[in-house]
């Protein structure tokens, strides 16, 4: 038994995602994308991939580097494949966008680049699945949170194919009926799999288990939380169940997906109260900052989902508006929350662990400035909430000008990541014991320890 | 250090009222089985012996010890079979069982992570090479472990009964600067 030790590339991953959510939100400030052309429109996908990859997904993969063995209780398997996964999927961004920007007809640039992306990610996405697939089967049988993972990484397999299978369809390197069909009746089957079975799913495994570490509260398996991976799981799996239906042509996707949302809302309802459950059973008294922003992110979660229900939100104009919630106030809420603790976390670890008990170290805590993030928290959320109006408004003038703050408190709550990384924020008395490690801002230390 | 499963004090159940008045007291026994907390045992005062019970009983998991009282009743205590954790030892660790006795007892319990993990750190800079130190936390210490095999001490724990708290021995290794 080894127990958990710092996953090397993991800062690497968290800080490509932060570059394409600052890329990402500089896109929809600048007015590409959507609103200004539809959401079919490359710009917009040129936009949602950016973020839907490039942040979203790079940051998940990354916590997961870190935190699935933390939830098993085991190394991880095969770390030395987490950087040649970190390059397969961001190269195969980079030729996936430039495959949309040819699309969008503003730089001509080969078609071809659509499936080599498309085929680069799947690469990269199945490389990062199978390393934490294998660490997940050393640890059977799996706890609930592990459980959670496993059926996040299946979903991130399935969108990755379903996109792969894009790209041969809207590059005419294939003119096969079948993906034909997909291509016209499949991208919101493929959007529900990637932000909703990989991102979502995996990232409500993971909070089970990092809410009661940070609240400190008792890790009983509560069987509402297994009604919840039941229900989540069976959503996935009718969402799964529409591609057979899509490529036959055949009647039923929107009752499948109606089902689908119907048993996401119960999920969602019954994790809320199992988030309750931890909150009141907590032993420590004051929650800190990134639990206290995560709790606006389920908000945004709860609320989302609630929408989302409602047929006419689906089929009309205000599902972006609520794509845009879930994306910005659910995930990348949390996500900006979590990465606030995480990396303070693993920073201070980094730094002092190898003199831990042999000089006076500084406490993570004082690795942040919560008065500064909580400030920057409140810019955040209040943003998206003024973004997600404005679309449902349809001002454009509005929505920018929130995306304009949106990107303010982003980077601001990023210039506070990077000064934990660099100690900033650490009393000067205790900051430097002789012994320690100082990290480098996003690369691994080299340097062997004792 | 106490033991955290004799902590625990078992319910008492007296099912001889409902027995004497003609009534089975079956439901409530199963009642109070199900109101146990982990780990907890059963008290059980009957007026004859429930030999029946004893299977049911052990269908759940519990082992059973009756002995007669005064005036014919009997005195039943069930208690939980223990399904302790299996104990998780570092990679470098030989034979815990051959350690000597702790020198040091730490209840880091109440610590917020990862504070109980500085506190063995410089806990065990404190012991001579060999000596052995006992923790109780609240949490498995997984970023712990590695820190210690690092500075060469050797390892053994794991969770109680109840899964609530993680016990640890430490036995230093060489000492280092």
């Amino acid at each position: 038994m080894q127990g958990a030790t710092l996953s090397r590339w993991t800062m690497s991953y968290f800080a490509l995602a932060c570059l394409m959510l600052v890329a990402g939100q500089g896109l929809m400030l600048a007015g590409y994308g959507y609103p200004a052309v539809a959401v079919s429109a490359p710009e917009t996908l040129v936009l949602v991939h950016i973020l839907a990859i490039g942040w979203l997904s790079l940051l998940m993969a990354g916590a997961l580097l870190q935190f699935v063995p933390v939830l098993i209780a085991r190394p991880l398997v095969g770390g030395r494949f987490a950087a040649p996964a970190l390059l397969l999927i961001v190269a195969g961004l980079g030729a996936l966008v430039g495959g949309f920007v040819a699309l969008s007809g503003a730089i001509d640039l080969p078609l071809a680049l659509l499936p080599l992306g498309g085929g680069l990610l799947l690469a990269g996405f199945v490389l990062l699945a199978a390393v934490l697939a294998a660490t997940l089967l050393a640890a059977r049988p799996l706890p609930l949170p592990a459980r959670f993972v496993a059926v996040g990484l299946s979903a991130l397999v399935g969108a990755a194919l379903v996109g792969f299978a894009f790209t041969l369809a809207l590059s005419g390197t294939s003119d096969n009926l079948l993906l034909v069909r997909l291509v016209a009746d499949g991208v919101d089957l493929h959007a529900a799999l990637g932000l909703g079975g990989w991102l979502s799913v995996t990232a409500l495994g993971v909070s089970y288990r990092l809410l009661a570490m940070f609240l400190l509260a008792p890790e009983a398996e509560r069987p509402t939380s297994r009604i919840v991976w039941w229900a989540a799981s069976l959503a996935i799996g009718l969402v799964a169940a529409c591609i057979p239906v899509v490529l036959l042509a055949a009647s039923g996707v929107t009752a499948l997906f109606a089902a689908a949302f119907l048993l996401t809302l119960a999920a969602v309802l019954l994790y809320g109260g199992d988030v309750v459950h931890l909150y009141r059973s907590r032993k420590r008294k004051q929650a800190e900052l990134n639990i206290r922003a995560t709790f606006a992110a389920f908000g945004a979660l709860l609320l989302s989902v609630a929408l989302l229900n409602l047929p006419g939100v689906r089929a009309g104009e205000g599902l972006a508006a609520v794509v845009y919630l879930f994306v910005f106030g659910w995930l990348t809420g949390l996500g900006l929350a979590q990465l606030y603790k995480i990396v303070a976390f693993l920073t201070w670890l980094e730094a002092y662990g190898p003199v831990l008990g042999r000089a006076p170290v500084p406490r993570v805590q004082d690795l942040v400035d919560e008065g500064r993030g909580r400030v920057l928290f409140w810019f955040y959320y209040g943003a998206v909430a003024a973004a997600t109006l404005a679309l449902f408004a349809e001002a454009s003038g509005v929505f920018r000008a929130a995306v304009l703050v949106q990107l303010a408190a982003t980077l601001g709550l990023i210039g506070e990541l990077i000064r934990a990384r660099r100690l900033c924020i650490v009393p000067k008395a205790l900051r430097a014991p002789v012994g320690m490690v100082r990290p480098h801002l996003f690369l691994p230390t080299f340097v062997s320890r004792r | 250090m106490s033991d955290a499963s004799n902590a625990i004090a078992p319910k008492i159940l007296d099912v001889r009222p409902i027995l004497e008045s003609g009534g089975e007291p079956f439901q409530a026994i199963m009642e109070a089985v199900q109101s146990l907390g982990p780990g907890q045992g059963l008290r059980l005062f009957a007026t004859f012996r429930p030999q029946p019970l004893f299977r049911v009983m052990a269908s759940r998991g519990f082992d059973h010890e009756a002995h007669e009282i005064e005036g014919g009743d009997w005195e039943v205590l069930f208690t939980p079979q223990q399904v302790v954790a299996p104990v998780e030892t570092s990679d470098n660790a030989d034979r815990p069982e051959t350690w000597p006795d702790p020198s040091l007892h730490l209840d880091l319990s109440d610590l917020d992570p990862p504070e109980p993990m500085v506190r063995i750190l410089a806990a065990a800079e404190t012991l001579g090479p060999g000596e052995v130190l006992f923790a109780v936390l609240s949490r498995e210490p997984l970023f712990l472990f590695p820190e210690l095999t690092k500075r060469g001490h050797q390892w053994a724990g794991n969770f109680d009964e109840t899964g609530s708290a993680y016990r640890i021995l430490v036995r230093t290794g060489r000492a280092k600067a």
